[in-house]
């Protein structure tokens, strides 16, 4: 990571340094001999300083933390996810499901006692609220439905009894009080409050009946959509492996900053890599005269990319910590690759921004020569939606340790991740050195550096990272980050996060905007089979029965009764960033909008907004200049699968590129649809 | 006069040339009912040479055809006065076109069509991971010849070799799309641009293919392919293709070039000084009446306006600000940066002194 030069390029820069024009080891750009770093992807010119830091320390703790199951669910139960919860309601339950879930093994009567205490709860709950509003109906549903799922793996040990009356439940629909008490269903705890308008059914027809208004009208939620997906017998099944939650971090930063090394080296800390992987990669890297480069290899792994030094598709690793199962987004850095940058690391809950240390990088990071990825990722990030941002002040080796220089960085960065709308709270600071493996996922062992920090270590700050919203209660949508086939999923398959609602295997789903109908065949995570999976996981799948044309990156997978919306032209409410050109009507861009990337164009400015108030102006603004807020209306060249921000946040933010650099970050504030609504646009 | 069409770039000037209430005179070939002998009604392909009065003018990009509808104003056995017929005007099909009045731009298009050394085919291929577009950028029209899309999945631990194999089949597809398109005996150079490594990746794997395969054509041009630089493998991103320094030299005295340079500028002069910009109608004509227009930048679809009034109307503009001594840039609106300006309302300038208050006059 630190050096982004092969030797026969430095051999190439040689001469070039003394005369004249200097070559980027990059993108071959021809720069001036005063520039520090390339002009046009901000490589820095001479990196030698750093060729004396190939050592290769060895292991790293090799703590490979062992979850237990407890704590997991108690954090995923008391997870703030919507602060109207009703405390109350379910702290028995929650004993019960920690017995059930830490301890299957627990003798049957334990278990028995706990679930059955669960079940009063239920019962109880629609005499407790009465009328409870109906925003603390859909977070009672959304609690008691939480924790009935992790009661299924007890009831599943428990064996007969409880298998039993599970079956009780689906032959008799009548009875709702009955259903509740089973947990089979928790929204009946709502309904039994709404006039019993729902006969509550296990089948999904009824549930899709019930769901047509709500999809159609958003703000009308009822409380229902919760449970909608978790009474069907599949949902239940998939419990046994019940794992802890996923989170999606991403690892983001300038060229250079070293994210691909950091990533290697935390694989290689956790015991990711294999020895004999790692041995190869060392060896090889030495033979190309790249010996630094070893643990950036375990994440670029395509030729080219080895080959040149850099990282420039997404790289996808897996590991464990206390309370997560992360999967790691390792992103390119450099100014060209933003675009896969974009696609592939939608998806984070949480990231992780590398800062160069050393003198000069971390200046041509924040763009002193007018490109700096440090800036335009942090922006990037922001507006996926990552409120927590974990800075890894890295190559801290390289300026001896400096706490000067660390202050120095916290409080340049610091301001302006603050304009970003990053909170000040929300940003955790770590001095470390990837290639020293200082403070990674232990606390720092050097003298110079320990001395003056006291903070976490990377791998802390990851684990304590607030654990991410999770949407299972819309129907199914899953974005296509990627199209892939091999052996194990089929000719078919893709790859992607669910961003809300559940999928299991053998169900079928409608491939959007293709509108083409496929089934599921298997659900893969991190090479393990999964027979269901919810939102927020990050998993493979098989397709059958659909060809393979119809299934672009940039899709939507969603549940068949309910389309994603797609788009022809959007208004959407944009930010706009430093920009040096202003944006007028017509400014042809790239659209990027979850996976989906495509060109379009701006039909005009409907208005521009006040940053402090949010209020239109009356006036139609001729164009717009760096950092305005505006609407705009968009002409996208073909359709895209999005859903306005309201209904759906992750489907609903947008960044504009152009000319190489993102322009504007935005919110899809109206969908027009196809045709037909062109008219009603209009007027 | 009397036009012959020699390639696509002609027709498109003819587009521009012919405007309602013209006369144009072509052979056409027109079926024609008459009664036999027997009674019974035959149908029968004559071919005429017929004039007709211009009432609308169609041109299709991908075929190459200019249909132009109108009345027959010739005498004829076969198509009575004032029937309606449709001429379709083809490459090398003589046409002669009658005009009452010739304006300015009238006779301009006509010198530059018939100005041969003007002529720079050149051909773009416009590619990122999964997409490419193949341009053949003429005089005064880009022609968008193929488009590529594959999906290229990211690497995936052992699926990396999926990775590659993709990646090699897209690139086969692009091959396979230049050799389909590319004519090297017409197009001067093959400029291959793309952001990041792709277009390197894909040089090497043409050279390679086509020292195995022995694709004559590749390893005798291949002097004539050159690398670029793009941000984006999308159809706008031309506009930066042409504007890097390699590709400039090339086609510098083109048209494209030309149109690229300007709209560079106009947005150079928003930039540093936005009161020295403007754009819209209402806009320009405000300040042209103060005389200030020092850069005039229009689109030739202004000039394709049924409405004979507002032609006139655009090319007296233009004329009295070429008399005050500006410049002004016809783009043709089948060059991307002329469709750009196209969406920009369609016509701008670049102003000799602020005037500020332009904001304030509602559009």
């Amino acid at each position: 990571m630190f050096v982004p030069k092969t030797d026969n390029q430095s051999d190439l820069e040689g001469p070039h340094r003394n005369a004249g024009p200097w070559l980027c080891s990059i993108c071959s750009q021809q720069n001036d001999t005063s520039c520090m770093s390339c002009e046009v992807c901000g490589v820095l010119r001479d990196l030698s300083l750093y060729f004396n830091n190939t050592n290769e320390p060895e292991g790293g703790a090799k703590r490979r933390n062992k979850h237990s199951g407890v704590s997991v669910l108690a954090r995923s139960l008391f997870t703030p996810s919507s602060p109207k919860s009703k405390a109350i309601v379910f702290s028995d339950g929650f004993r019960g499901n920690k017995n059930a879930t830490g301890h299957m093994q627990a003798s049957l009567g334990t278990l028995h006692k706990t679930f059955m205490t669960h079940k009063q709860r239920h019962n109880i709950v629609p005499f407790k609220f009465d009328i409870p509003s109906p925003d603390d109906m859909v977070s009672i549903g959304l609690k008691s439905s939480r924790h009935l799922r992790k009661d299924i793996p007890g009831k599943m040990v428990m064996g007969d009894d409880d298998l039993v009356a599970e079956k009780d439940t689906s032959t008799d629909p009548s009875s709702s009080v009955k259903l509740d008490e089973l947990g089979g269903n928790s929204s009946s705890v709502a309904a039994n409050t709404r006039n019993e308008t729902l006969i509550l059914d296990n089948e999904l027809q009824h549930l899709s009946l019930e769901r047509k208004p709500k999809n159609s009208k958003a703000k009308i939620k009822k409380p229902v959509p919760v449970s909608q997906y978790k009474p069907e017998p599949w949902m239940l099944q998939g419990e046994d492996q019940e794992m802890p939650r996923q989170l999606n971090l991403a690892i983001v930063g300038h060229v250079d900053s070293g994210k691909s090394t950091l990533c290697g080296r935390l694989l290689h800390a956790l015991g990711r890599i294999s020895k004999k992987q790692m041995h190869k990669n060392e060896k090889e890297a030495k033979e190309k005269g790249k010996g630094s480069f070893a643990y950036a290899w375990a994440m670029d792994e395509s030729a080219d990319e080895r080959a040149r030094g850099i990282t420039m598709n997404v790289g996808v690793a897996y590991f464990d910590t206390k309370n997560y199962q992360v999967v790691m987004l390792d992103s390119p850095g450099h100014k060209d690759f933003v675009p896969n940058m974009i696609s592939g690391v939608t998806q984070a809950d949480a990231a992780v921004l590398v800062v160069d240390a050393s003198l000069g990088s971390f200046e041509s990071g924040m763009g002193v020569n007018g490109v700096g990825q440090t800036k335009e990722h942090s922006q990037l990030i922001r507006s996926f939606g990552v409120e927590n941002l974990i800075v890894a002040v890295n190559k801290m080796d390289s300026v001896e340790y400096s706490a000067e220089r660390f202050n120095y960085v916290k409080s340049q960065l610091g301001i302006f991740l603050r304009s970003c709308g990053y909170k000040e709270s929300a940003i955790t600071w770590v001095p470390l050195s990837a290639m020293e493996n200082e403070n990674l996922v232990t606390a720092a062992s050097d003298t110079r550096l320990s001395s003056w920090f006291h903070g976490t270590c990377l791998l802390e700050a990851i684990d304590s990272s607030a654990a991410p919203h999770r949407d299972v209660s819309k129907p199914l949508r899953l974005p296509i980050c990627d199209v892939i086939s091999s052996h194990v999923l089929g000719q078919v398959a893709v790859c992607g996060k669910v961003v809300c609602g559940a999928i299991r295997s053998d169900s079928k789903v409608l491939v959007m905007p293709s509108g083409e109908l496929a089934t599921v065949k298997i659900i893969e995570r991190d090479s393990s089979r999964l027979s269901s999976a919810r939102a927020g996981d990050n998993i493979a799948i098989g397709l059958q029965g659909i060809d393979p044309i119809h299934v672009m990156s940039g899709g939507v997978l969603c549940h068949p009764d309910y389309p994603v919306s797609v788009a022809s032209s959007l208004e959407l409410k944009i930010l706009v960033l430093d920009i040096t050109v202003p944006i007028l009507p017509g400014l042809q861009f790239e659209l990027h909008a979850h996976h989906a990337k495509v060109s379009a164009s701006l039909v005009r400015i409907v208005s521009l907004l006040d940053q402090k108030t949010g209020k239109a102006s009356a006036r139609k603004p001729r164009m717009l200049t760096a950092r305005q807020a505006a609407v705009v209306e968009v002409r996208l060249e073909r359709e895209v699968c999005v859903e306005e921000f309201g209904t759906l946040k992750a489907l609903g933010r947008a960044f504009l590129r152009s000319q190489g650099s993102t322009v504007a970050v935005g919110v899809v504030t109206r969908v027009v649809q196809v045709q037909g609504e062109r008219a009603e646009q209009a007027s | 006069a009397q036009l012959l069409p020699e390639e696509e770039d002609d027709l498109w000037h003819a587009y521009n040339l012919i405007a309602v209430g013209d006369s144009l005179q072509a052979v056409t070939v027109r079926k024609v009912l008459r009664d036999s002998a027997s009674g019974g009604r035959d149908a029968e392909r004559v071919k005429l040479k017929l004039e007709i009065v211009v009432e609308s003018v169609d041109y299709d990009k991908e075929g190459n055809v200019l249909r132009v509808r109108g009345k027959n104003i010739t005498e004829n056995d076969h198509v009575k006065i004032g029937q309606f017929h449709t001429l379709e005007l083809e490459l090398k099909r003589p046409f002669v076109l009658r005009k009452e009045y010739w304006d300015w731009l009238a006779l301009d298009t006509i010198q530059q069509a018939c100005d041969p050394t003007a002529s720079a085919d050149l051909a773009v291929i416009l590619m990122q991971e999964g997409l490419a577009h193949l341009f053949l950028i003429g005089r005064s029209i880009t022609a968008t010849r193929s488009r590529v899309e594959t999906s290229i999945p990211r690497k995936h631990g052992p699926a990396i070799a999926g990775y590659e194999s993709a990646l090699k089949k897209f690139f086969e597809h692009v091959l396979q799309a230049l050799l389909k398109h590319i004519d090297f005996e017409v197009v001067q150079c093959v400029v291959i641009a793309s952001p990041g490594f792709t277009k390197d990746q894909f040089r090497d794997y043409m050279h390679l293919e086509a020292a195995r395969r022995d694709l004559r054509v590749i390893i005798e041009n291949k002097s004539r392919i050159i690398l670029a630089h793009a941000p984006s493998g999308y159809k706008h991103s031309l506009k930066e293709v042409l504007d890097t320094p390699g590709v400039m030299s090339l086609i510098k005295d083109t048209k494209a070039a030309q149109e690229v340079q300007a709209l560079k500028e106009f947005f150079t002069m928003l930039t540093n000084d936005s009161a020295r910009a403007c754009y819209g109608p209402k806009h320009v004509e405000v300040a042209h009446e103060r005389l200030a227009i020092q850069t005039l930048l229009m689109t030739d679809t202004l000039f394709r306006n049924t409405d004979i009034a507002s032609r006139r109307k655009y090319v007296n503009l233009v004329e009295s600000v070429k008399k005050y001594g500006g410049t002004v840039h016809i783009f043709s609106s089948m060059h991307v940066s002329g469709d750009q300006l196209a969406q920009l309302t369609g016509i701008a300038a670049i102003l000799r002194f602020p005037l500020p208050d332009l904001e304030d006059i509602e559009m």
